[in-house]
């Protein structure tokens, strides 16, 4: 809604001298200064729930994000302790920042075997800019969106992580598969 | 003669220490976080030994070692000598002006009478202002000779800042003056004891046009216009770094403290609890002996000064942090506009009054 300040309004001289304004700011930010001398700067005595502002001491303390919330893409280790991709490069297809790296492996066709399975599977998250569109790509519910994102390394070589450093339990994924399910109606496979 | 000069010794390194060594450095970890927490942030918190972080007190070491290992940078063109005086002069007033403020009474301790005060002179308020408007040199000198725009318009907007609430500030003291009729800060201080003829009491109008003029004098936020980092990058000061740059800002926190004392001293009872006569405090440690009780009062009454002016530093941050710059000409209208015809109409309002009174 549009807000309109209205500058022609006449004020009496005690408000023009800009006293009663001066001294209200001044309330204004003592009042934070005391509430936040008591209730957030001893950060030992109450932890981020307790406290009326959100501001959080962050390495020590991290936030708690919605379930919708894009972080690291990370793929997905089932039961078997085998990844559930199946290396189709549809994810490598959708990125549209060319950041995944898959090389394909393929089994014989024997019983009880994933009949294609990655052989290396990189991610570069120097490139990688966080859409999703992998995780919206793959069929074979292999790779999600985490909620990490503090990736920061010193050496751009690092940042190129490999499967084994890629891999997460699917047990620790429940929440995000759920609301992919429900995002991008995968339920219908 | 021997004692004497070890007393005015012991004085003049309490002094330094105090203000240099302890309120300069705490100051500015004290601006940083204050005004994080008042602003919902978290403030510096980052600089540990092993771990212990002390509420990021360890920043003022950390940038202890910054200014002192950082490049001192002279830009081409700039003066080299007055490019390296102009801290020297901005600083030297700020810490000299110390010597005549007084902060604590006259004790009689084992037959030796102390007066807490380096120099006791007679125009000891004069002499406060006459050596704080030397500072105003070193401001101007490092613009001019800076070799840089920025340095020169806000160079030149110090020494006109400097010169309309110089005059606000002379007329606001003349006020004070006549009431306890001395410029001796000592007896200042010394007629304060009673609670109703503290300053405030008898020159309200005089205390808020005072404390508005010398928070002027400092170029801090409502007034600083000479510094504008929006407008003038950092002002007089852009072309310095390392341990130079240091200076200016240690000079603007010990101005804060001077303002703080002096505030104290004329308007707040300087070392004086309300209701709480020195002579009473001494009958109340009467059982340490004469000179025991009076040692006990004497570090009583340096705790109370030094608390005053702990106080008047928070609030002058609290307005440093609260209220947005004035406009160039805003700040010269409230000067000459203003507070001028203020201040007169308040001198001749007191003289009234007294006058009245006898």
């Amino acid at each position: 809604m549009a807000y309109y300040v209205d500058r022609n309004v006449k004020m009496t001289w005690w408000e023009r001298s800009y006293i009663p304004a001066i001294l209200g700011g001044m309330l204004i930010t003592l009042r934070h200064f005391f509430k936040n001398l008591f209730g957030f700067v001893p950060f030992f005595l109450g932890q981020k729930k307790d406290r009326e502002i959100f501001t959080v001491y962050y390495p020590e303390e991290t936030m708690q994000f919605p379930i919708a919330y894009r972080g690291r893409p990370v793929l997905a280790l089932n039961e078997n302790n085998q990844p559930n991709c199946v290396a189709c490069g549809l994810c490598e297809i959708a990125c549209p920042a060319y950041c995944i790296d898959i090389v394909p492996g393929e089994n014989s066709g024997k019983q009880n075997e994933m009949e294609r399975f990655p052989i290396e599977f990189t991610i570069d998250y120097a490139v990688c800019i966080f859409c999703g569109f992998c995780e919206e790509a793959c069929p074979e519910e292999a790779i999600y969106m985490s909620d990490q994102y503090d990736i920061t390394m010193l050496d751009r070589k690092k940042m190129k992580y490999n499967m084994e450093q890629l891999l997460v339990p699917v047990s620790e994924l429940k929440d995000r598969m759920e609301f992919c399910r429900n995002m991008y109606g995968k339920w219908n496979y | 003669m021997w004692i004497d000069l070890a007393i005015t010794m012991v004085k003049i390194i309490f002094i330094v220490t105090i203000t240099v060594g302890f309120f300069a450095p705490v100051l500015t970890w004290v601006e940083r976080k204050q005004s994080a927490i008042m602003q919902d942030r978290i403030g510096a918190n980052r600089a540990d030994i092993l771990g212990f972080t002390a509420l990021g007190l360890f920043h003022i070491l950390s940038d202890a070692i910054k200014m002192f290992t950082k490049e001192d940078f002279i830009p081409q063109g700039a003066n080299r000598a007055l490019h390296t005086m102009a801290p020297i002069i901005a600083l030297t007033p700020a810490i000299l002006t110390f010597a005549v403020i007084p902060f604590g009474g006259q004790y009689t301790l084992w037959g030796k009478d102390v007066n807490l005060v380096i120099s006791d002179l007679d125009v000891g308020l004069l002499f406060v202002f006459a050596i704080a408007s030397l500072a105003t040199y070193g401001y101007v000198v490092a613009g001019w000779s800076s070799n840089n725009n920025w340095s020169l318009l806000g160079a030149m907007r110090t020494a006109s800042q400097m010169i309309s609430y110089e005059v606000t500030m002379g007329l606001t003291i003349i006020g004070v003056l006549m009431v306890y009729s001395s410029m001796q800060l000592t007896q200042i201080g010394a007629a304060q004891e009673n609670f109703w003829r503290w300053g405030i009491f008898l020159q309200p109008l005089g205390f808020f046009m005072f404390f508005a003029a010398s928070i002027a004098e400092n170029k801090r936020i409502p007034f600083d216009a000479p510094e504008a980092e929006s407008e003038l990058v950092a002002g007089y000061f852009t072309e310095y770094s390392g341990l130079k740059f240091g200076m200016f800002f240690m000079a603007e926190f010990i101005e804060m403290v001077t303002i703080g004392a002096i505030v104290t001293i004329l308007f707040f009872g300087a070392w004086h609890i309300p209701f709480l006569t020195t002579a009473t405090l001494l009958s109340m440690f009467d059982f340490l002996g004469d000179s025991g009780a009076n040692l006990v009062v004497m570090l009583i009454h340096i705790g109370v000064f030094f608390g005053k002016v702990t106080i008047s530093i928070f609030v002058q941050m609290v307005i440093r942090w609260t209220l947005p710059r004035f406009r160039y000409d805003q700040i010269m209208k409230l000067g000459w506009k203003i507070l001028l015809p203020l201040s007169l109409a308040n001198v001749v309002v007191t003289g009234i009054v007294i006058l009245a009174l006898e």
